[in-house]
């Protein structure tokens, strides 16, 4: 949800359509609804509800189909566009959102996205200010003593990264067994000797789990590998996918032997690709690949596919 | 914020210039010209200090002659003028130079940028006939297909026009439409930077031989910065293809640094990043050096491409396609044939280098 032109269409195509940023241009304002399912780890499907953001449409969200939008829902993600002009209606807006969703499903998790961050100049103190003022009104709308599971704050913008790191934590939130698959990854890095190991979600190349899963500040440390490198690989990813598609081929996996560091990216699971770092100069990639293979059928097995 | 981008304050340049003289390498000189806000800066620092084309927004105008080296296959030097400058005030000769690069905004198509145009093609005409004089339409991006088109053919109607009534037509020159936000500009550059090296007909020798070799239909020696290609082998260039070899080579580009570790840094970062020095070639030791490599496998339908990475020099890297089950089934010969074509290049670099003189 957010107001008309914050961008919600145009994150969801890039997102989960494979279209570059430069394209979002064309899309049209969304009327009313549109309902997406999307196949996502194959058993995992993800109901995504695009909200038309016009003013008469989110009344009517708000009054007659109020029971309709706020049942059953596992994610609410807001938008606003960073440069708005009116910031206090979307602001009440979004209030009456949260008043909602305390009434059809409490347990609903709740992300804010401060969108368009590429226009603007002073990022983080953009962005901090928002944050503040956001979570002030967080709190005002929920009012005394009723506090909603978790809000969380994120500046994105299609041109960069960012939007990436923001949707794959939103789907980690919705994956239940994140915990096992990051706890079997670790263990499948030790087997490899490799540094670190990624799984991503086929179609969006959304982060799913990684071996040294963020929940274990301790194990962070250990390698003081880029920040943002999981944001920045979707990215690249997903833009050598679409230059590969405009040939007509499709990407399938890919190898590198760097100066500084050999690298494996392959299918993990017939929805899932596998992103393996060594730094273990002596390592060689087919012995990664072979352990792949081997390993297959059981990741298979923890999604529930074999 | 723009500061930050102001890559051509003096400061910086001067240093490139003077460790540039001290070297004393014949450079290839090439000359940036247009009017002012056609692009030229912006084209300097898309291809040679990867600005990305967004970015392109924020540079400041150039004020005066910067001049900018690029080492690739052959020592480049890049001189990026201001748009008031005239054949006179250039402060060098013409024939200085191997190549004109003229600048004009698609979207100019009066008089101005036309008539210095064809001052300087007179001017290259009289004192240096063997120039090379491209003209790139720039900004191609700011206009619809058709009117881009439109644009593009009727600019170089009226340079036609204007050199026929000095009667100067025989001096040879070629148009391209160019943008940053796109392959064009690469595209177009490569094609100017393949007739400055006299060694492009051996090294077009040497791709053709290992593409006959490894049953690939199209190999491309890269400049692995710039995304420029130096050369490639017979087949014709389609622009798909490029395109997607230069994609691929952003994107390993980008992958290195990512995944960088500063605690265990591996014991092979230390050959390729080191450029052999000029006193000790010693090509038995290029052996053991260990150079990167990658290889992605694409698969639309049964056979299937991949698309290897090798580097050959320090600066070059070779992208070629090969059947994916060539590929898996004889990467070993493959990976021979490599070893051999790199030999061959190096080969003609340390003799391009020893020819210019110096490092």
């Amino acid at each position: 949800m957010g107001a008309s032109g914050s961008g919600k269409t145009s994150m969801r195509s890039l997102i989960f359509s494979n279209n570059p940023a430069s394209l979002t241009a064309r899309l049209g304002a969304t009327i009313d609804v549109e309902q997406n399912h999307v196949r996502f780890l194959g058993d995992l499907i993800l109901n995504l509800w695009d909200c038309g953001g016009q003013d008469a449409f989110m009344d009517s969200y708000l009054t007659t189909q109020r029971s309709t939008i706020f049942q059953h829902v596992g994610v609410l993600i807001y938008v606003f566009d960073v440069e708005t002009n009116e910031m206090h209606k979307d602001l009440e807006y979004y209030r009456d959102c949260l008043d909602g969703l305390r009434q059809f499903s409490p347990d609903a998790a709740v992300f804010l996205l401060v969108h368009k961050m590429d226009l603007v100049r002073d990022k983080g103190g953009t962005f901090e200010r928002k944050k503040k003022e956001l979570q002030e009104q967080t709190e005002k709308g929920q009012g005394p003593g009723q506090v909603l599971t978790s809000v969380t704050t994120f500046g994105t913008s299609i041109y960069d990264e960012s939007l990436y790191r923001a949707w794959s934590s939103i789907v980690h939130t919705l994956i239940p067994n994140a915990a096992v698959l990051s706890k079997h990854l670790t263990i499948f890095a030790e087997a490899c000797s490799a540094t670190e190991v990624i799984l991503f979600e086929r179609t969006t190349f959304l982060v799913i789990a990684t071996s040294n899963p963020p929940s274990e500040p301790e194990a962070e440390p250990r390698n003081d590998l880029e920040p943002t490198r999981y944001e920045r690989t979707s990215e690249l990813i997903k833009a050598f996918k679409h230059s590969c598609s405009r040939v007509r081929e499709e990407f399938h996996a890919l190898e590198m032997e760097l100066p500084e560091f050999s690298a494996v990216l392959d299918e993990m699971t017939k929805n899932t690709y596998v992103l393996i770092i060594v730094h273990d100069p002596t390592i060689e990639t087919a012995a990664l690949r072979l352990n792949i293979r081997m390993a297959r059928r059981k990741f298979e097995e923890l999604q529930g596919l074999a | 914020m723009t500061s930050t981008y102001g890559a051509t304050s003096s400061a910086s340049k001067r240093t490139v210039n003077s460790r540039n003289s001290v070297n004393g390498v014949a450079r290839t000189k090439i000359l940036l010209l247009g009017q002012r806000r056609s692009g030229k800066t912006s084209i300097n620092e898309v291809l040679f200090k990867s600005l990305p084309p967004k970015q392109t927004f924020y540079l400041e105008t150039t004020m005066r002659i910067s001049k900018h080296a690029y080492d690739t296959v052959i020592p480049l030097e890049i001189w990026d003028c201001p748009g008031n400058i005239t054949v006179d005030t250039l402060g060098a000769p013409l024939s200085q130079f191997s190549a004109l690069i003229f600048v004009i905004d698609i979207r100019d198509l009066y008089k101005q940028p036309i008539s210095k145009l064809v001052e300087f093609i007179i001017a290259a005409y009289n004192d240096n006939p063997q120039l090379h004089v491209e003209v790139f339409v720039h900004k191609a991006e700011k206009l619809q297909e058709d009117d881009k088109i439109e644009n593009f053919r009727q600019i170089q109607e009226r340079v036609q026009d204007h050199l026929l009534e000095r009667e100067c037509e025989q001096m040879p020159y070629n148009f391209h439409l160019t943008s940053v936000y796109d392959h064009s500009l690469h595209e177009a550059f490569s094609k100017v930077l393949h007739k400055l090296i006299h060694s492009l007909p051996f090294l077009e020798d040497l791709l053709n031989v290992f593409c006959a070799n490894s049953s690939s239909p199209k190999a491309f020696l890269f400049d692995a910065a710039s995304r420029l290609y130096v050369a490639t082998d017979a087949s014709p260039v389609d622009s798909a293809t490029h395109n997607l070899c230069c994609d691929y080579l952003s994107m390993l580009n980008a992958f290195g640094p990512l995944y960088q570790s500063p605690t265990s840094t591996p014991a092979r970062l230390r050959i390729p990043a080191a450029e052999p020095s000029p006193d000790d070639p010693a090509p038995t030791e290029t052996k053991d050096r260990f150079y990167p490599s990658a290889a992605a496998s694409l698969h639309p339908s049964a056979p299937g491409t991949t698309l290897t990475y090798h580097l050959i020099t320090p600066q070059l890297a070779l992208l070629a396609l090969v059947p994916t089950g060539v590929w898996d089934g004889r990467r070993g010969l493959v990976e021979y044939n490599v070893v051999f074509f790199r030999e061959g290049v190096q080969e003609i670099c340390d003799v391009e280098r020893e020819a210019r003189g110096g490092g």
